[in-house]
């Protein structure tokens, strides 16, 4: 027989079991982490994701191991400088906590955060001006890519052998941004003549090459768009191969992988473009949870045809996520 | 009389916090954000349609002002990958799902979880089976009616044969030999592409006879490799190659192309870039095209416009609540004189 003592006892063991179970489901005493989750804007130069396959499963990867919420925004119009800076406003006043820009213009990105045009801490993926103001850069060193290329192309070229440097307009694949700055100091060295085109955007590649069909040339190309569009030009019309002494360029999309599979390029140059998305979005909530890390650079690799299957370089151009 | 006074405050209080209530207008929405799952993330018709999802969302956004986010993800071929994707999305608070959905016949995790979370769903290209779609009426489904892309198919052969018979009867034995190409066996469109692909032909007056036909799962190797075979055992034999869809197609000629073989009728579906090249090239005889702008648009559009709670938008008319059938058109290659 329990007492009146023992049954006060019991109640308030009762009690107590109770109030410690609502401590508990109440987060009272065993208190879960929370992780924030970051919202992240990706801003590329591009108006396409053709380019970026490979850094999306990368940022994604990413996304999903560190509680990112990540947002891939690409431009109405291709290397459209005004209008990428009108989305890193839109994309801060939507709420981003950190923005990843592959700048149109590196200058106009750095101004606006000189100026604090832009508030939100910026990482920036390639650009060639070192701005302090960045939260982070993820970058290839597009000088050495350069000159890696064009050291291949020196050991294929016939002596005096002109090469034609097909450049885009503007942004990273243009006459002077540092990837062909550094192939063409290389091969002007090696003594060879390098004749700089810009493609036009109605006729393309198409045109420039059959205006140089009657001379034996090496192309080299400044951008993955440049090189898929010689490419798709010399499988079209397939006289103008045998003038196209080797093809070169840089870009690892799927396209310009079965290029060079199919012989129609000889070269390219590559970066890893599943680390690029990975340690950006890993940058940029590094530096939000206040780390502030150094640079990342990452390094370059070339392949030819034989190469597309080395294990290697299988996992950087095929990552699977 | 004090009860009825405090059931009248009562009511009186109810009716003032109702009619505060009412006058609250919901912010118009300047952002919204769609989620989309793709079956694969290879297949060259999926590709297409994902391309044009990204143009109209692009332009909507540049005609309204209003900031549409696309989270596109790859499912694989999985359809557990595809249920994870679905989840994601509407944790990261998607206001509508697109789905290309893996199994059709197992759509029904995906729908419940989006209607618990009353997030409406537009399905499309794979038909998730009725009874699932009746489940909800905020979902939806946007593909092309199976029923007429075959009969389209079978219709331009007919077309030909009635026009110039040797052009599709090539030994002129009064027998049209073909072999059939098909899709996977658990998609609704293999198995209607095929049976009224066929009938047309026959009731259209084109004497067929199959010689062989295999599943290839609407891939361009796996057909490559089984028309390598069938012109091995069955040489100089086969004049015309009926696939379910483009990329099979593309596969029938690569192997001919790599037999040396030539004058074989090849028919797709789809209207494929690859595939429009190909008949622009002259390999390819002729495929049904659905009209991928209207396709995209009526995607992109009912889902917006359930993104931002609106009804259904009207240059869209569903059929049972719950389906737009896109327009098609053959086309085919010009014949020589």
């Amino acid at each position: 027989m329990i007492g009146k003592r023992g049954g006060l006892l019991v109640f308030l063991y009762m009690v107590f079991l109770v109030v410690l179970f609502l401590m508990c489901s109440t987060d009272l005493i065993i208190r879960e982490p929370e992780k924030k989750v970051y919202q992240i804007s990706v801003i590329v130069e591009d108006d396409r994701d053709d380019n970026y396959s490979n850094f999306k499963k990368g940022m994604e990867q990413a996304a999903v191991e560190l509680h990112a919420d990540v947002r891939f925004i690409t431009l109405y119009e291709r290397l459209d400088a005004g209008q990428q800076m009108e989305l890193l406003n839109r994309e801060e006043q939507d709420g981003a906590d950190i923005l990843i820009v592959a700048p149109v213009s590196g200058e106009r990105v750095a101004d606006a955060l000189s100026s604090r045009q832009v508030s939100v801490p910026v990482v920036l993926l390639g650009t060639e001006i070192r701005e302090e103001k960045a939260a982070g850069m993820v970058t290839v060193d597009e000088w050495k890519m350069g000159e890696q290329l064009a050291g291949q192309m020196l050991q294929k070229m016939p002596p005096d052998c002109p090469v034609l440097v097909l450049a885009e307009s503007g942004g990273p694949g243009a006459e002077n941004g540092d990837f062909l700055k550094g192939a063409m100091g290389v091969l002007r060295n090696g003594g060879h003549r390098c004749r700089t085109a810009v493609p036009d955007k109605e006729s393309g590649c198409a045109a420039l090459l059959e205006e140089y069909s009657r001379e034996h040339v090496f192309v080299l190309a400044g951008s993955a768009d440049i090189l898929t569009q010689v490419a798709e030009a010399l499988a079209d019309d397939s006289s103008q191969a045998v003038h196209a002494g080797g093809l070169y360029g840089r870009g690892s999309t799927l396209s310009i992988l079965n290029a060079l599979d199919q012989g129609w390029i000889t070269g390219i140059c590559v970066a890893d473009e599943f680390s690029r998305g990975y340690f950006s979005v890993q940058r940029a909530v590094q530096f939000l949870e206040g780390d502030d890390g150094g640079p990342v650079v990452l390094d370059s690799y070339y392949i030819e045809k034989e190469d597309l299957r080395k294990p290697e370089y299988e996992k950087i151009l095929f990552p699977i996520e | 009389m004090t009860g009825k006074r405090i059931t009248g405050l009562l009511l009186t209080m109810c009716m003032l916090l109702n009619a505060c209530g009412g006058t609250g207008r919901e912010e118009p929405k300047t952002s919204i954000r769609i989620g989309i799952s793709l079956y694969r993330g290879d297949d060259t018709f999926i590709n297409n349609i994902r391309s044009i999802l990204e143009e109209k969302a692009k332009e909507y956004e540049q005609e309204n002002g209003i900031k549409v986010t696309l989270d596109i993800q790859d499912a694989k071929g999985s359809q557990n990958t595809q249920n994870n994707q679905v989840e994601r999305f509407i944790s990261l608070g998607c206001d509508v799902l697109c789905i290309n959905p893996v199994d059709r016949m197992d759509a029904s995790v995906m729908i419940d979880r989006a209607m618990n979370a009353q997030v409406p769903v537009v399905f499309f290209n794979r038909q998730p089976v009725e009874e699932d779609m009746n489940r909800w009426d905020q979902l939806y489904y946007i593909g092309v009616d199976a029923k007429e892309t075959a009969m389209l198919q079978g219709q331009m052969v007919v077309d030909l044969y009635r026009e110039q018979p040797s052009a599709v009867d090539r030994n002129g034995d009064g027998v049209v030999s073909y072999v059939l190409l098909e899709g996977e066996s658990s998609h609704q469109d293999s198995l209607i592409r095929t049976e009224w692909s066929i009938r047309t032909l026959k009731d259209g007056g084109v004497p067929v006879e199959k010689i062989t036909g295999g599943i290839a799962n609407w891939e361009r190797s796996q057909a490559s490799a089984l028309m390598e075979q069938w012109l091995g055992s069955y040489p100089d034999t086969i004049e015309l190659v009926v696939s379910n869809n483009d990329d099979m197609a593309l596969g029938a000629l690569d192997a001919l192309e790599r037999a040396g073989v030539t004058g074989v009728n090849v028919v797709g579906i789809d209207g494929t870039t690859p595939g429009i090249e190909a008949l622009e090239s002259g390999k390819l005889l002729g495929t049904v095209s659905s009209n991928k702008e209207i396709y995209g648009s009526a995607v992109m559009g009912l889902a917006v416009s359930k993104a931002l709670g609106e009804a259904e938008p009207e240059e869209y008319p569903l059929s049972n609540g719950h389906y737009y059938w896109t327009p098609q058109e053959i086309l085919i290659r010009p014949m020589e004189e």
